[in-house]
């Protein structure tokens, strides 16, 4: 029998599987609206690169990493040397590491490959709704159903939008400088970091020194340069403002 | 073909650095200062991604400052700040680089 969705009276005290799943794919629908135009550039990126559209869609299926995707995609048309794009590409994608670290508690158990197959879906959306739902509803069970269901929700509005910026970065005219698009695209992910004096120093020192390395080095190599001057900068603030290391401290003490 | 060894090892790479904690690799094998640090990646990555594409151009002679850029990536910067949403921003940002560049096509 089809339960009523509607009376409120109804819902279970243990929700299903499916049920976590339907919950994880809505929770990441507002997000959407950030998502999708990103996708959409990083399209518009790969058509103004020359890329193939075999090529395209063969990176867009085999990672789902949008930062490092579309420095991927700049710097190849940079005619940047392939190990320098390499590193670059992992360098930025080394925070999923960090997720993956938080996220293992609620995967216990799992199997491997279904594993490498969260990790394969995963996006920056789907690890932050999937946390937050674990940290302020911890009973309610089934929280890789809610994981799932926000992942492949993400995941296929960011293929969609891909596609559908390939397709119009062929009709766009050339005029509307597209290319632009894409450091906004990074500066509003960048707001939300900035959240302390060893974050905020952190990213004061990259971009200065993006400034001044990436035109002074050859190859590409000034923004990977420009990136671990940032995390030495924010390492070395912390190490050396008094309230950062305080603050430091404190988190080590409630660590113990 | 250069093109598929590429984004061959950017994908297994990126997977490999993915899994690796979620497949229950222990994260007490790293030193603390590593794990302390990992949150200085997202602004490092991003601001040193931003700053330069706000604000030089690449013209026929080479990497020069544009001042349009400039000014609408400040003025972007202020609608991420005061938005918090990307689409609000790339909208800013393009409308106000087409401003820009338009009134110094008029003074240069």
């Amino acid at each position: 029998m089809p339960c009523n969705k509607n009376t409120p009276s109804s819902a279970p005290k243990a929700p299903t599987k499916g049920q976590a799943f339907l919950r994880g794919g809505i929770s990441v629908l507002p997000i959407l609206l950030g998502v999708f135009p990103f996708s959409l550039v990083l399209g518009f990126a790969m058509k103004q690169s020359a890329l193939s559209p075999l090529q395209s869609a063969s990176f867009a299926a085999s990672i789902l990493a949008g930062t490092a995707q579309l420095a991927t995609v700049q710097l190849y048309a940079a005619a940047t040397p392939g190990v320098i794009i390499v590193l670059t590409a992992l360098v930025i994608n080394l925070r999923y590491a960090m997720y993956g670290l938080s996220m293992e508690p609620l995967v216990r158990g799992k199997p491997i490959p279904l594993r490498i197959f969260y990790a394969y879906i995963m996006s920056d959306q789907s690890y932050a709704f999937t946390m937050a739902e674990a940290e302020e509803h911890p009973e309610r069970p089934h929280i890789t159903s809610f994981f799932l269901g926000a992942s492949l929700v993400i995941y296929a509005f960011w293929q969609g939008g891909i596609a559908l910026g390939y397709l119009l970065g062929s009709v766009i005219p050339s005029w509307l400088s597209l290319h632009f698009t894409i450091p906004l695209v990074f500066l509003s992910l960048l707001i939300p970091h900035l959240k302390d004096g060893k974050r905020r120093f952190a990213a004061g020192a990259a971009a200065l020194s993006a400034l001044v390395l990436v035109p002074l080095l050859p190859l590409q190599t000034g923004l990977l340069a420009a990136i671990l001057m940032g995390m030495g900068g924010g390492i070395l603030y912390e190490t050396f403002a008094p309230s950062a290391r305080d603050a430091r401290n404190q988190k080590e003490e409630e660590k113990l | 073909m250069r093109y598929y060894v590429i984004i061959f090892w950017v994908a297994l790479g990126s997977l490999l650095i993915k899994s690796i904690f979620l497949c229950g690799f222990s994260s007490r094998r790293l030193p603390r200062w590593i794990m302390n640090n990992l949150d200085l990646i997202p602004p490092a990555v991003l601001a040193a991604l931003v700053a330069p594409a706000l604000v030089y151009a690449k013209t026929p002679q080479g990497v020069e400052i544009s001042l349009p850029q400039l000014f609408a990536g400040a003025g972007a910067f202020a609608v991420a700040l005061y938005g918090k949403n990307v689409f609000l921003t790339i909208l800013g940002g393009m409308l106000l680089l087409g401003l820009f560049s338009r009134l110094s096509g008029l003074f240069g």
